[in-house]
Parts: structure tokens; sequence; C-alpha cells
């Protein structure tokens, strides 16, 4: 009895690592066709049948940065997803302060609308934006990118925050109180320090989900002087066989590099991060 | 069910804290939240409000200020040509099988997977698709499915798993699964990692318990594990569900919503037809209802599904 169970707990070992290479066969698999499209020439990236072992170039990698804006791709990024985190910040640490420690009238309702927008479709909303943005003459410019990033996330930043702010121990609070500190020093002082985990988790995450934004930043933005790397590839285009993907898979590949390392910063804290704090670890 | 009970006991000291509070005015806490709920509602509020106002004109891009009075006409237009109710079937098609593949292959990863030595690792190698630029991730599989050169059929074809190659681009249903396939590759690790993450965050004495009473480790994983993971399981799905009915980008790059407007979404509708074809005022009607909807969904998501949790 005994015996047959180890055996069949053996061959259920195997088979766990089984299917999970499957998947990992096809997660990867992409993946390490991107890495060899971005190290061949142009002529191998369409052809049937299809090339898996090209001649390994560096043409692409060359390519995308001399032949795109490649530095007003990365600049305007950089630019609109570093102020949009700011921007958010500035609003969601004071926002979840106070839907975290105080107790007043309306309080459910108004932490529950934030939470809410995180459900909006953004393409239900991008017509009156659009307008918003021609009226304010901001169309073309980062700093509208950075504001509509900086909407998108704010609900997430403010209740990762706030499922933060809301472990961090009373008492500790209360001791800063007694020696006559008022909430905004124990938000600065204390309760703020305390939850710097959750602060950086959502800002990473916003730093993420504001660089890959696609909808909104193509339609304002239509030159180098505010389009980003996200849509700013969609241009690499020209010559009888349109789309250039070898010079794509080079932008992708270097953008998913810094994601990954900033990922790895916050893995722990990842899941927690990605349900708006409804999971506790 | 949503409301949490909460004791006398534990609202007496919360009470006690507040009157110790006295030196803070009773308006701080509001004037704390109200910038990001300003903020929140112009996204929000004055889009719905700008949209519904525009939604009953005769209006276009091209000509400012050429607005004229129509009423309900572009809401029965809407309903009178069919691209718009096709669209919401190809939104609910194409999400929905998506969002079932997503799941069911993300709970059973996460099952094989959070009690393994080697958790860390597959966690990080799953995660790996997510963490691409959508764009990107778009591109690269509108060549994988490319008309003559597609990598998918090559590799279909060499393995004797089909005998001709597929048109992923002219035929429908091929087309809409080409989106599912490059969705379910991008985004079955948002649900795995929060699914992993649920486990290990379980106390793991009920699934010894229920082990040493002789229970295998499917049974303890679907009879222990599972019904305790169901909060977060909804929270999961709803969050995916929302940004897979919202699809975008990869119909913006990869179909374009062809063939014939099989896989045009409700998001890529309206971005044709109020910035391709510039009229506004029907974009605005579609808008209005979509967003109609989206509360109305987002209403009852929070108070049966994140209530309860965050509280």
């Amino acid at each position: 009895m005994a015996k047959s169970r180890r055996v069949s707990q053996h061959s259920s070992r195997i088979g766990r690592y089984l299917l999970l290479a499957c998947w990992a066969f096809f997660c990867l698999l992409p993946i390490v066709w991107l890495v060899t499209l971005s190290l061949r020439g142009r002529t191998e990236t369409m052809v049937n049948p299809p090339i898996y072992w090209p001649h390994f170039t560096l043409e692409a990698w060359r390519d995308t940065f001399e032949n795109w804006p490649m530095w007003a791709y990365l600049r305007n990024t950089f630019v609109a997803a570093i102020g949009s985190v700011l921007i958010d910040l500035l609003l969601a640490i004071p926002a979840a302060y106070s839907l975290a420690r105080f107790q007043y009238r309306g309080r459910d309702q108004i932490g529950f609308y934030i939470l809410s927008t995180r459900m909006i479709v953004p393409a239900a909303v991008a017509l009156p934006i659009y307008i918003l943005f021609k009226n304010l003459h901001l169309l073309d410019n980062p700093v509208a990118l950075m504001l509509i990033y900086a909407a998108i996330n704010l609900s997430i930043v403010t209740w990762v925050i706030r499922s933060y702010m809301i472990e961090v121990p009373r008492e500790i609070e209360e001791a800063a109180r007694v020696d006559g500190a008022r909430s905004i020093g124990i938000l600065l002082r204390v309760t703020l320090p305390l939850s710097i985990s959750g602060v950086v988790t959502a800002s990473i995450l916003a730093l993420i989900f504001a660089v890959n934004e696609f909808l909104f930043t193509l339609l304002i933005s239509y030159t180098d002087s505010a389009q980003t790397l996200s849509v700013g590839l969609a241009m690499f285009t020209g010559g009888s066989k349109g789309i250039i993907y070898n010079d794509i898979a080079v932008v992708a590949l270097v953008t998913f590099v810094p994601m990954f390392i900033l990922t790895l910063l916050i893995q722990r804290h990842l899941s927690r991060g990605l349900t708006m704090g409804a999971l506790k670890n | 069910m949503s409301s949490v009970p909460v004791s006398t006991a534990a609202v007496q000291p919360a009470r006690a804290a507040l009157r110790r509070r006295g030196h803070d005015p009773r308006w701080l806490p509001y004037a704390l939240v109200a910038p990001a709920v300003a903020y929140l509602l112009g996204i929000t509020l004055y889009p719905f409000i700008y949209a519904l106002y525009k939604s009953f004109y005769q209006s276009s891009f091209t000509m400012p200020g050429m607005d004229t009075f129509v009423g309900f006409g572009n809401y029965t237009d809407l309903f009178r040509n069919g691209d718009f109710l096709a669209s919401v079937l190809n939104t609910l098609i194409i999400s929905g099988s998506s969002v079932l593949a997503e799941f069911v292959l993300a709970l059973g990863l996460a099952a094989l997977v959070y009690r393994d030595p080697w958790v860390k690792g597959w966690r990080m190698m799953f995660l790996a698709p997510m963490l691409f630029m959508p764009s990107a991730v778009s591109f690269m599989w509108k060549l994988l499915f490319v008309p003559g050169a597609s990598v998918v059929n090559n590799l279909m074809e060499s393995t004797g798993f089909l005998p001709q190659a597929l048109n992923w681009v002219g035929n429908p249903t091929l087309a809409r699964l080409s989106l599912v396939v490059a969705d379910v590759w991008e985004w079955t690790p948002f649900l795995f990692l929060i699914f992993v993450g649920a486990l290990q965050a379980q106390n793991s004495d009920l699934e010894e318990a229920a082990k040493v009473d002789g229970a295998r480790n499917w049974q303890v994983f679907w009879q222990v594990s599972l019904p305790l993971l169901r909060p977060i399981i909804a929270i999961a799905l709803v969050l995916r569900s929302i940004d897979a009915v919202t699809m975008f980008t990869k119909v913006y790059v990869m179909t374009q919503g062809a063939p014939a407007g099989d896989t045009e979404t409700v998001s890529y509708f309206i971005y044709r037809v109020g910035f391709n074809q510039f009229d506004a005022g029907t974009a605005a009607a579609a808008s209005v209802l979509v967003l109609i909807v989206t509360i109305a969904v987002a209403q009852y998501a929070v108070s049966r599904y994140f209530r309860p949790a965050m509280e």
C-alpha cells in the first residue's frame, strides 16, 4: 500500500513537470523567436518556410537606433511615465491615508468610487478626453500623456498604498500622537516610512502600465515630440514589405529588460499589487 | 453577505482614538482625499457628460461648430446599422474565450507549482510574457500568424498536427482565435501570479490535516484549498475580464477588425467611427452605452467582490 502510493506520487511528479514543461515551451518559444528576430536581417523576417536559425547580424539593433527617433521616444516615455507616477503619489498618499486612518461619513463610498475607476473602458472616454486636450492645446505634448497615465493608474496606486498603510500598527501612530504630532506629521514621519513597500510596489506597477499604454498615446500624440516607444514602434514601416519586424523586436527586448528588473524588485508584492491590495501576503 | 459584522468591542477603542484626535479639524480627511477624487471625476464624470451631450448631435471632427441636434438619432442608428451590435458580440466571443482559457490554465498551473520547491523560478519564467510592451506583443503575434510565412502554421505542419496551412487572417473563426491565442499568451500570467500568491498565503495546516486523513493531492486542492480561494479568484477574474473586454491594441495591430468586421471589438468600433470616420456623434452614443454598462458592472463587482475582501 505504502509502496504503491510512493510509486504513484513519483509518477505524478513526472506528469506534473511534463505539464509545466509544455506551458514553459508555449511561454518561452515566442520570446526565443523574438530574440532571433532581432538578430537577423530584414530579408529573413518574413519568408516561407520561416527561418529558425538566421544569419546572425546586429543590423537591426543598429538600424533601430539610427533610422528611428528612438532617443525622442525614450525621452517622451521617460518624461510621461515618471511624471505620471509622481502625480499619482502626490494625490494617492494623502488619499490613501485618509481612507486608511480616518472614520468619516462617506468614506467607503469615496474609497470604492476611486476603486471603481479602475474598471472604466478607455475607448469609451477617449473621445471626450481627446477633445479636452485639444481645447487645452495639449495635443502631441508629453504633458497630456503624463496627465492621462496618472488618471489611469490613480485608483490602483491609492488602493495598494492604503492596503499597506492599514497594516501599520496603530500603537506606533498613537505614540507619536502623544508626543504632540498632528496627523500630517504622523503621515510623513511614521505611516509613510512604514508603508514604503506599498509605495514602491504601487509606483513600479503604475510605471509599467504607463509605459505600456497604447490607445490614448496613439490618439493624443502624433509626432516624435510626444510619441512614446509603445506607439513609436507601430511607425516602423517602409519598403515593399511594410512592417519592419526585426526593429520592433529590438524595441520589445530593450523595454523588457528594465521591466523585468523592476518586477524582480517587487516580486513578493506582485500578487498583492495586481489585486489592488485585496490579497494580503 | 456583503457586509462584514463589526463587533462593538472593536469599535470602542477606535471611537476613543477618534476623540483623542481632537486637534485634527473635522474637514481634514475630506481635504486629504479631495484632490484624488477631483482628478478622477475628470476622467469619469466629465467624459460621461460630454459624451452624453455629443450623442444627441450630428457632429464631426472635421467641421467643428457645425453640430446639428438629432435627438436619439445616433442611438437608433447604432441599433439599425448592425456594426455596433456585431462588435458587442465579437467582444463577448473573443474576451469570453480568452478569459475562460486563461482562467483554466492559470488555475491549473498555479495548482501544479505552489508547493513546488522551485516555485519562485516557475513564477519568474511564466511571468515574462506580461512584461513585454503590449503593442510589441501584438506585432510579434501578427508575424507569427502572417499568411505565407506563419511560424504557427509551419510548426503545426512539420509536427504533423495539421495537413495544410490555416488562413489565420481570412477565416473569421481563425482570426478571432489568433487574438485569443495572443491574449492567452500575454495575460495567463496575470491570473497565474494572483492564484499562486493566494495559494501560498494560505495556511497549509488544513491541507496537511486532509492529507493525514488520506486525501490525495488533487482532492486536497479541489476540496480544501480551492473553496478558500473563491473571493480572490472572483476579484482576479473581474479585473482580467474588464481588461479583456476593453481589448484594443491587439485588434488595432493584428486584424484592424478584418475579415469583414468579424474581429472588431467595441473599443475598436468607437475608435474607427470616431477617429477614422470622424463621426463624433455616433461614437459618443456608443461611448454612452458602454459607460452605462461599465458603471453598472463596476457597481455590482465592487459591492459583491471587492467590498467584502477589502473593508
